[in-house]
């Protein structure tokens, strides 16, 4: 037995080109499936991931969405916020000043939102989720101090705002005291267009007390869309209307997703049928081909005296070693193939993921390389050992 | 002993039959030196590779010390090809990936040989080729004769009693030639049957008995 493996490494070493084409033929098939599979699975980690992170979110607008737009029936009150703080159930809540500014940063003018509210809930909200590129999150006492979003700081002016830069918002001075990094598709409407400021800056510089948005953390996702309900009847009831506040739970953002999400994976899964019949197709194709160039060899090996079984055992051996070399190489390549896709795809979408390797993804990979290129390779040296020996050796 | 009795070889070659070998009867009896002559496509391949059960005929039968090869399974013909027949090919048909030891050891590995015993055995017929020096050089490496010279050791790997040699100087110059014949005679004068297809007659003369061919015939 250890011979036969003897003979069959022999024979591949000694074939070296060939073999190194084979080995190729199936490790570029695993490849292509194993670099799909994990590709595909990056990109569902990386959107459920996120909207695990945000599902235990309420989301409380003074207003109502008609259709796909929203619109802004007034704002909330001082009581509003205290009402909301009182429903148990609840683990943190911000109120934000919202409105629309003009701001001006060396010669250019532009209007930006701005968001202003308590910086440590604020913080809590956007701080941990995006982070921060350059310098520091606003403190209590930053009146004026702004963290500006990516967007702002790269794209609304003509120079680049960095730390430290002067702004005038609404005619008042103040200083860029950090930048968000940019964030990813979930956060990227909420942060990246919009400058913050502490509460007591935004009423200042807006000229305004009212509260535009509440934002709220549950303890218990399940317990979300009750509070959501609460949450409404309360300040309707404060403002004796039935229509007034719109509070959305991000667990139901999360089931709309949900359907977009169950079409993308099934596209995934049938990009990755297709991968592995292109890959068994190759890797038979190589094999069919290797095994059936070697048929005088076998017709060689049975007129000096070898018994059909023997000649089927050696290629076999032959073949799965084969196979399993290519099966590994395939892996490999997939993995990093996977990592450079997701990479590139990520920075050409602008959403950020990693590719995912799952180990049951190579496993797969191998068992695909081992059954497909073991069966291709019998087949052909069942076909060889069965012919006559004259017959085999006068095939070329 | 080997006795073939109206063994028939019919390709269909479309429409047409062509019969190979047509009720050809003939013995050979053990220890003998027996030299197949006659034009090209008379049929004498076809004989050879009947008799050391390379082929299946169409009819009729050989048998090979009294055993009737048509009635033995797959397993019963590679059991007499590795036991009792060595075989050399005008081609030599040696195994590329190995070299001239592991040529000569491979009908042994089949056998079961043990892998000392088996190399040392190869070492030695290669020393009786006269390839002593040779052991490690694969087939590419050796001029036609040389070769050829392992391919006689390969067949005597197993110790047969039968080596059957289809123009095993067919592709070697005439002193090759004549050191093969030379190798020949000496395994007949060891008290092994040999059986020779050839197109010279001069080496023809050498052998103890010539048989002539013609349309798949052995003339008397
Ligand atoms: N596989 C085959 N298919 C069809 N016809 C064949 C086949 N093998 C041999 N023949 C035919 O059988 C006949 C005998 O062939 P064979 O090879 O035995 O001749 P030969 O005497 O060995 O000739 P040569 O001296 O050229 O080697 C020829 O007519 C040949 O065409
Ligand atoms: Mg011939």
């Amino acid at each position: 037995m250890i011979d036969k493996f003897l003979l069959a490494y022999r024979s591949i070493r000694e074939k070296r080109t060939r073999s190194i084409l084979t080995v190729l033929g199936i490790a570029v098939g695993i490849a292509a499936i194993v670099s799909l599979m994990s590709v595909g699975y990056g990109m569902e980690e990386a959107i459920t991931g996120e909207l695990m992170g945000m599902a235990d979110m309420i989301s409380v607008m003074p207003g109502k969405i008609t259709g796909h737009t929203y619109v802004e029936l007034g704002s909330f009150t001082d009581r509003d916020v205290k009402d909301v703080q009182r429903i148990s159930g609840i683990k943190d809540i911000t109120a934000m000043t919202y409105d629309a500014a003009e701001v001006k940063y060396r010669n250019k003018r532009a209007p930006v939102f701005i968001i202003g509210g308590d910086t440590k809930e604020l913080g809590s909200f956007y701080v941990e989720p995006v982070g921060i590129k350059e310098g520091r999150w606003l403190r209590e006492n930053d009146f004026k101090g702004c963290v500006i979003g990516h967007r702002v700081a790269n794209d609304f002016f003509d120079d680049i705002i960095h730390v430290n830069d002067k702004l005038i918002i609404n005619g008042d001075k103040f200083i860029v005291v950090g930048v968000f990094e940019k964030a990813s598709t979930l956060y990227a409407s909420d942060v990246d267009p919009f400058i913050f400021l502490t509460l007591h800056a935004s009423k200042e510089a807006l000229q305004t007390d009212e509260v535009k948005y509440i934002m709220v953390r549950v303890y218990d996702i399940d317990e979300a869309e009750e509070i959501a309900e609460e949450i409404k009847e309360v300040i309707n009831d404060n403002h004796g209307l039935d229509d007034f506040a719109i509070a959305m739970t991000m667990g139901s953002m999360i089931e709309q997703i949900g359907t977009v999400f169950n079409i993308i994976r099934g596209v995934l899964v049938g990009i990755a049928a297709i991968a592995l019949v292109v890959a068994s197709i190759g890797i038979m194709n190589t094999m069919l081909m290797s095994v059936m160039e070697r048929t005088h060899e076998i017709g060689v090996m049975k007129a000096i005296g070898a018994k059909s079984s023997d000649v089927l055992s050696l290629f076999l051996i032959e073949s799965s070693m084969v196979s399993l070399v290519g099966g590994v190489v395939g892996c490999v390549l997939g993995a990093v193939a996977a990592k450079v896709i997701s990479l590139s795809a990520g920075t050409a979408l602008g959403i950020e993921f990693g590719a995912v390797v799952k180990p049951e993804v190579l496993l797969g990979g191998m068992a695909v390389a081992m059954v497909v290129g073991v069966l291709s390779g019998f087949y052909p040296a069942r076909k060889a050992s069965r012919m006559s020996p004259v017959e085999a050796v006068r095939y070329e | 002993m080997i006795r073939t009795e109206n063994l028939t070889k019919v390709y269909q070659m479309g429409d047409a039959e062509v019969y190979a070998l047509h009720d050809v009867n003939l013995d050979i009896q053990d220890g003998e030196f027996i030299a197949i002559i006659g034009p090209s496509g008379s049929g004498k391949s076809t004989l050879l590779n009947l008799i050391g059960c390379l082929d299946k005929p169409t009819s009729g039968a050989v048998f090979i010390d009294g055993i009737n090869t048509g009635k033995l399974n797959e397993n019963g013909l590679a059991e007499i090809r590795r036991r009792k027949i060595g075989f050399i090919f005008q081609q030599f048909n040696l195994v590329h990936t190995l070299n001239a030891l592991e040529n000569v050891a491979l009908p042994m590995f089949f056998a079961g040989v043990k892998r000392e015993t088996r190399l040392k055995r190869a070492e030695e017929l290669l020393a009786k080729v006269g390839l002593g020096d040779r052991i490690y050089h694969k087939p590419s490496e050796m001029s036609g004769g040389q070769q050829q010279r392992v391919a006689i050791a390969r067949a005597l790997s197993n110790d047969p009693e039968v080596v059957i040699g289809d123009e095993p100087t067919g592709n070697v110059d005439t002193e090759t030639g004549n050191t093969i014949m030379g190798l020949l005679e000496g395994l007949n004068k060891e008290g092994r049957t040999i059986i020779v297809v050839t197109h010279d007659a001069e080496i023809a003369a050498r052998a103890g008995r010539t048989k002539r061919m013609r349309d798949g015939k052995v003339l008397d």
